[in-house]
């Protein structure tokens, strides 16, 4: 690019664009999260083929690439009559993704908790509601935060895949500003720069969460 | 009958194309990334403190950065400074170098897990260290990584899709020109889909295999 | 009064308890001992109904525990049920008993103030008076990882006892403390000794076993072997492979 004028247009497109992703992946890792633990709730159900089910879900949505899943609905939404375009598209199928990763994440939470902590629980005959409430929620929160965290990363990842179906965000943005100036390195240099911030960001607010999770007496438990 | 073989003599051949191109891309860049993953390793344990930096911040980088920029960037990039290669090549290329990090940190983790004793050990029965590396370092690295090699790998193969972002014909691209072909809205993507489930399955079992082959030892 | 007739419990193939008779008087302290996978931790899993059991019944005051009083008595009672019967009993077990995202003082009312509905305020009053009994008055508003294992101990202690139980089952409370934090935690159950207070304890520790118990049972193959006084069991064993567990634990 050769004007300072073309450089700080190509700037604020990314920016804008970096926004977006941010936008897609924060709704997403929101609508995941309900999605999770209701995958959960079937995943640890008394009921055999309810977890059977879970379990194929869960495999069937790992086992396939995020982009194939988003052309399917992509393509599989007008052809069913339902004319949402390729924002709600991305932004059901990131959901459906991270739902399964979320609910993978919580369920290796509640694995995590020592036994004695779900004995000790019992022990003290609390009702369901504030057993909940108080003790599990609290805990899996706790013990499924790093792998939490990870997630969100690959959540702003993810949602490059989206600009293959011609969903606006920083990635799509930085291809519409190549095709026309060809200053590939800048471009996709900057584009990178802005999921590293991103991505970088979360993981690091993650740290601080779980630091001052830990002051409050999560991690080193002595005993 | 005749319908399903009728399909099965117009489509078959898109999609077995779209699997060996799907297969050989993973397979090679698969080999590349734990080939690159080990010497970036190397590097990071023999180069002293910069050399772990440089891997360190190798390694950042990858993780946060999206593996479909690093596709365009080698795919757009690479001909502006003569490297003309074929988009099949720049998207293997783009895989090895993302996986190749995350690799790097796997065997890094089994490295760590290897008992100090053994490595007192060989340096006082001499030997060199290059010996030790490839004697008593690699194959307890290799091993005791199987389990997390094996995701990778599998994160890899599913990684290959974005490679129809660049016209390679491997299966994404398949079921794309398919869909434009036909006019049928979705169900190549559902084809693709149950070939991937095949193609992960599959890498699981070798994975698993390989596990208990070692375990006899 | 505690009644245990005949439990019984597998798990899958492997009988733990074959057939346990314990009787337990009001503010009696028994305390259990045996081989590992002689069943005493089973046992105080069943009668906490942490574990369910195959056959057999255990009564509190009279009252059936944990399985209907249907014709079989095969079939557990509803949860809603089994939540009242738990809080009868404190249960303090090996490690990890405390919340870690609570202070002590919430650890401490959290049974009352959410299974028996104590209001907040007579709660807290509950919890500080315990908490001093076992001298952590100054630790209330700490977290568990503040605390030493001896300090979280006392403190799972003091929560047992917040709800009132009529009996307190011990899990080899000490067996994963470091020496010198023990005497703490043994110092708190002596002071226990003069309440009308049900305990069932399981223990290595002999030596401590023979100062507060009543009556000490042996545990060998899923059944009471032997059970008697401390000095009766201890000092005079009958059963021979209760003698060959004792000079082994010398």
């Amino acid at each position: 690019m050769t004007t300072w004028s073309a450089w700080q247009n190509a700037l604020a497109l990314l920016a804008q664009g970096a926004l977006v992703s941010l936008w897609l992946a924060a709704a997403s890792i929101a609508a995941g999260t309900v999605v999770a633990v209701v995958l959960v709730a079937v995943g640890l159900s008394r009921i055999g083929l309810l977890r059977q089910a879970y379990r194929v879900y869960i495999w069937v949505v790992r086992g396939t690439p995020v982009l194939v899943q988003a052309l399917l609905v992509f393509y599989a939404l007008p052809a069913l009559d339902l004319h949402a375009g390729p924002y709600i598209a991305g932004v059901i199928v990131l959901t459906m993704y991270l739902g399964v990763l979320f609910a993978e994440v919580f369920r290796g939470g509640v694995l995590a908790i020592p036994q004695t902590q779900w004995d000790s629980a019992k022990s003290l005959g609390l009702p369901p509601a504030a057993l909940l409430r108080r003790v599990v929620a609290p805990l899996v929160g706790r013990y499924s935060l790093p792998a939490y965290i990870n997630v969100c990363v690959m959540a702003v990842k993810a949602s490059s895949v989206l600009s293959i179906i011609s969903v606006w965000e920083l990635t799509f943005a930085a291809r519409q500003i190549i095709e026309r100036t060809l200053a590939v390195f800048s471009v996709l240099g900057l584009a990178a720069a802005f999921y590293f911030l991103m991505c970088f960001g979360i993981d690091r607010l993650g740290r601080w969460a779980e630091g001052r999770l830990a002051l409050r007496g999560f991690a080193g438990e002595r005993g | 009958m005749m319908k399903f073989w009728t399909w099965v003599r117009t489509y078959g051949p898109g999609y077995v194309e779209g699997l060996e191109w799907t297969a050989l891309v993973a397979l090679a860049a698969s080999a590349g990334a734990i080939v690159w993953g080990g010497a970036l390793l190397g590097v990071r344990l023999g180069a002293g403190r910069w050399g772990a930096r440089a891997v360190d911040a190798y390694v950042q980088l990858f993780r946060n950065t999206p593996v479909l920029v690093s596709i365009y960037l080698i795919y757009f990039g690479f001909p502006l400074v003569g490297l003309a290669w074929p988009a099949v090549v720049c998207g293997g290329f783009a895989l090895v170098l993302q996986n190749g990090a995350y690799i790097s940190e796997i065997l890094r983790g089994s490295y760590q897990a290897i008992d100090r004793v053994q490595f007192d050990a060989a340096k006082s029965i001499g030997l060199s260290a290059w010996h030790t590396f490839r004697k008593v370092t690699l194959p307890q690295v290799l091993v005791y990584s199987i389990p997390a090699l094996g995701n990778q790998v599998v994160l890899l193969l599913k990684d290959t899709s974005l490679l129809s972002a660049v016209a390679v014909t491997e299966l994404t691209m398949q079921a794309k020109l398919l869909t434009e072909q036909t006019g049928a809205a979705y169900e190549a993507f559902i084809v693709v889909a149950v070939l991937y489930l095949t193609l992960v399955a599959a890498s699981e079992i070798v994975f698993r295999v390989a596990e208990r082959a070692v375990r006899w030892r | 009064m505690m009644e245990i007739r005949g439990l019984r419990k597998s798990f899958g193939d492997t009988p733990i308890l074959r057939g346990i008779d314990l009787h337990v008087a009001d503010g009696e302290v028994v305390t259990l001992i045996g081989r590992s996978g002689s069943g005493k931790t089973t046992l105080l899993r069943c009668i906490n109904f942490l574990e369910s059991y195959d056959l057999g019944e255990i009564r509190l005051d009279g009252t059936r525990l944990w399985y209907g009083d249907d014709a079989g008595g095969r079939l557990p009672l509803p949860e809603s049920r089994t939540r009242r019967m738990r809080q009868q009993m404190g249960v303090v077990f090996q490690q990890y008993n405390l919340f870690p995202h609570m202070t002590v003082l919430e650890n401490v009312c959290l049974g009352p103030r959410f299974s028996q509905d104590v209001p907040r305020e007579e709660a807290e009053e509950r919890g500080r008076t315990l908490l001093r009994r076992v001298g952590l008055e100054d630790k209330i508003d700490a977290y568990p990882a503040r605390l030493s294992g001896g300090q979280q101990q006392r403190v799972a202690i003091a929560r047992a006892l917040a709800m009132r139980p009529k009996v307190l089952l011990l899990d080899e409370i000490t067996s994963a403390l470091d020496p010198e934090l023990v005497g703490e935690v043994e110092d708190v159950i002596r002071s226990l000794l003069a309440e009308p207070i049900m305990m069932i304890v399981v223990t290595h520790a002999l030596g401590f076993a023979r100062e507060i118990s009543h009556r000490i049972a042996y545990l060998s193959e899923g059944r009471v072997a032997e059970i008697g006084p401390p000095g009766a069991v201890l000092d005079a064993p009958r059963d021979p492979t209760l003698k060959d567990f004792l000079r082994r634990m010398r």
